[in-house]
C-alpha cells in the first residue's frame, strides 16, 4: 500500500503544477473563445522576468515588477493585437496566439537571456517523508509540490468566486459567445480583454514560480504548457474545477501507468500516456469532464 | 398616431455622415433624425446602407466624416459600449444571441449595467448582491411575460427556432430599458403569424414605454402599418424622408426600390 500511495500523491502533485498551466488557458477560452497557445510562453516569460528582477532586488518587489510586466503584456497584446481582430473567426485569433508564443519567446530571451536559472523564491525543496509511523519508512513527498497545491488551491478558490459568482462571470461568457452582442449590451469588449489576459498573465506567474523552483528557469518550462493540452481535453476547456480535476487525473494516471505498467511494454509510458488519455475522452466526450456542451441547431 | 401619441423634439441627429471602405463608399452625406417617442423605419434596397447606418448609430463603425448628436451630446466616435450606457439597444440582422446560454440568462445580460454597484458584494452572495440579482430578474420576468416567452425561459437559446431567437434578441434589447431601440430586420424569416406578433411587441413597447424605435425592415405592409416616419436610402444616399404615404407616392422611391404595379 505505502508505494502505491507515494506513487499516487506524487502524480497528484505533479498533476497540480499541470493544472496551473491548465487554468491560464481556461481562463482565457472561458473569456474570448479564444485557444491562447501563448500560455506556455506566458509562462516562461513570468518566470524569467522574476528570476532577473530578484537578482537585483527584494523578493516583494520583483513579484510586484512581474506582476506588473504581465499586466503590461495583457495591455500590449489587447491594444496590438486583439482589437484589430474583433469580431473575427475563433480559428484567426487562435492563429494570432501562435505569433504571440514566437514573439515572447524570442522577446523574453533576448531581454532577460536564454541561461538556465535556479529560482528560489524561499520554497523548502528538499523532499519530506509524511506518515511514518503509518507505513514503513513514510511516504517521500515533494515539498515544492505540495506548496503548489496550496496555491494552486487558494488561486482556484479566488478566480471562481470571481468568475462564476459576480457579474463579470455573466459577461465573459457573453463576450465568449458573441463580441458584437456583447458589445451591444455594454460589456466593455476591450476592458474585459484586459482583465482576463492579465489574470492569466499572473496565472502564468504563479505557474512559473513553481515549475520554476522544481525544475529552474530556462526554455523547456515553456513547453510544459503541452502536456496542459490533454489536461484540457479531459477537463474540459471551459472548466476551472476541470482544469484542476483533469490535471490530477493525468498526474496521477501517469505517473501510476509508468510504475504498474511500465514494466510490461517496456517503459517510458509517462511520456505518452496522457495524449493517449486525451484522445480517447476525445472519442467519448468530446467537451471533457466538466466542459460546457456546445449545441448547435442544424 | 391613431393613439394620440406626443411624438417629441429630435432624440438622435446624425449629421452629414460618410463612411466608407477602402474604395467602397457606404455612406455618402446622409443626414437623418430620430424623433422622440416615434418608430422610425429606414428602407431601401439591399445594400443601400441601412444595416452601416445602425452600425453608426451604435458605434460599431466609426464614420469618416460627420456628427452623431444623442441626447444633446455630439460625439464623432463612440465605442459600443457607451452608446449602450447612453441608451442605445439593438438587435441584428442574423441574430446575435449568446447561444450556449439559457433565454433568462441571455436577457439578464441585458441587465448588465444596471448591476454596477456590488461586484465585491456578489461573490458572498449574501445581502446587497442578493436582493440586487432579484430585483433585476423580477424585471427580466416581466419581459418574459410581456414577451409571451415563458415556455422557453430555461431553454438554451441554439435550441429555438428562429423566431422565437428574434423574439429572445428583442427581450434582451428590452432589458437594457433604452431610449433608442435600433431593430435590423425584426421580421425577416418570420411566419404571418409571427410578424404579426412581432408587430405588436413593437407597437407594445413604443406606446408603453414611450421608447423610441428606428427599424429596417423589407416587409413594406409591416413598414407602412407601424411606422410614423420613413427613411429611403439607395446607394449609400438618402432619397426620402417623411410619412409613410407621402414616401410611398415618391416617384424616386418608386423607382428605386418600391417599384410600379404593371
Amino acid at each position: 500500500m505505502g508505494p502505491f500511495l507515494e506513487v499516487l500523491i506524487g502524480g497528484l502533485l505533479t498533476g497540480v503544477l499541470y493544472s496551473l498551466v491548465a487554468l491560464g488557458f481556461v481562463l482565457i477560452f472561458k473569456a474570448s473563445g479564444v485557444f491562447n497557445f501563448a500560455q506556455g510562453a506566458m509562462v516562461l516569460f513570468a518566470a524569467l522576468s522574476l528570476v532577473r528582477f530578484l537578482e537585483v532586488m527584494p523578493l516583494w518587489a520583483a513579484l510586484l515588477g512581474s506582476a506588473a510586466l504581465m499586466v503590461a503584456l495583457a495591455v500590449v497584446i489587447e491594444r496590438v493585437v486583439l482589437r484589430p481582430l474583433v469580431n473575427q473567426e475563433p480559428i484567426i485569433l487562435f492563429m494570432s496566439t501562435l505569433g504571440i508564443t514566437f514573439f515572447i519567446d524570442g522577446f523574453g530571451q533576448s531581454l532577460f537571456g536564454s541561461d538556465v536559472y535556479p529560482l528560489d523564491v524561499g520554497i523548502p525543496k528538499d523532499p519530506i517523508f509524511i506518515a511514518e509511523n503509518t507505513f514503513e519508512g513514510g511516504l517521500l513527498v515533494d515539498q515544492v509540490d505540495l506548496w503548489a497545491a496550496v496555491v494552486a488551491g487558494l488561486l482556484v478558490l479566488v478566480l471562481a468566486l470571481f468568475f462564476q459568482r459576480t457579474r463579470i462571470g455573466r459577461a465573459l461568457r457573453a463576450v465568449a459567445d458573441d463580441h458584437q452582442a456583447a458589445q451591444s449590451v455594454g460589456i466593455p469588449l476591450n476592458q474585459i480583454w484586459v482583465i482576463v489576459w492579465s489574470v492569466a498573465g499572473l496565472v502564468a506567474l504563479v505557474a512559473g514560480i513553481m515549475w520554476g523552483t522544481k525544475l529552474g528557469v530556462q526554455f523547456s518550462i515553456a513547453l510544459v504548457a503541452l502536456k496542459a493540452l490533454p489536461v484540457l481535453i479531459l477537463g474540459g476547456l471551459t472548466s476551472v474545477p476541470g482544469a484542476i480535476v483533469g490535471g490530477l487525473l493525468i498526474g496521477a494516471g501517469e505517473k501510476l501507468a509508468e510504475v504498474y505498467f511500465g514494466p510490461i511494454i517496456g517503459g517510458g509510458i509517462e511520456n505518452w500516456f496522457a495524449y493517449m488519455l486525451a484522445l480517447a475522452i476525445l472519442l467519448f466526450r468530446p467537451q471533457g469532464l466538466f466542459g460546457e456542451r456546445i449545441i448547435e441547431r442544424v | 398616431m391613431q393613439n394620440g401619441k406626443v411624438i417629441g423634439g429630435p432624440l438622435l441627429v446624425a449629421d452629414s455622415i460618410s463612411l466608407a471602405f477602402g474604395g467602397v463608399k457606404a455612406l455618402s452625406n446622409i443626414s437623418l433624425e430620430i424623433r422622440e417617442h416615434e418608430i422610425l423605419a429606414i428602407i431601401g434596397p439591399n445594400g443601400a446602407g441601412k444595416t452601416s447606418m445602425l452600425n453608426v448609430i451604435n458605434g460599431f463603425y466609426h464614420p469618416q466624416e460627420g456628427t452623431i448628436t444623442f441626447k444633446g451630446e455630439t460625439r464623432r466616435r463612440m465605442r459600443p459600449h457607451h452608446a449602450a450606457e447612453q441608451g442605445i439597444a439593438r438587435t441584428f440582422q442574423n441574430v446575435a444571441l449568446f447561444k450556449g446560454m439559457s433565454t433568462l440568462d441571455n436577457i439578464m445580460t441585458g441587465r448588465l449595467l444596471k448591476m454596477k454597484r456590488s461586484l465585491w458584494w456578489q461573490p458572498i452572495w449574501w445581502g446587497p448582491a442578493e436582493r440586487e440579482e432579484i430585483e433585476h430578474r423580477e424585471f427580466v420576468e416581466r419581459i418574459i411575460d410581456f414577451l409571451e416567452i415563458q415556455a422557453i425561459r430555461k431553454t438554451p437559446v441554439g435550441r429555438l427556432p428562429y423566431g422565437l431567437q428574434k423574439r429572445v434578441e428583442l427581450g434582451r434589447a428590452l432589458a437594457m430599458e433604452p431610449d433608442l431601440l435600433l431593430l435590423d430586420e425584426p421580421m425577416a424569416g418570420m411566419n404571418v403569424e409571427e410578424k404579426e406578433d412581432m408587430c405588436r411587441f413593437i407597437l407594445d413597447v413604443n406606446d408603453e414605454f414611450g421608447t423610441t424605435i428606428a427599424l429596417i425592415e423589407h416587409d413594406m405592409g409591416v413598414v407602412m402599418d407601424i411606422s410614423d416616419r420613413v427613411v429611403v436610402l439607395d446607394y449609400g444616399r438618402k432619397i426620402g424622408d417623411g410619412p409613410p404615404d407621402e414616401v410611398r407616392r415618391d416617384p424616386e422611391v418608386i423607382k428605386a426600390y418600391l417599384g410600379e404595379a404593371h
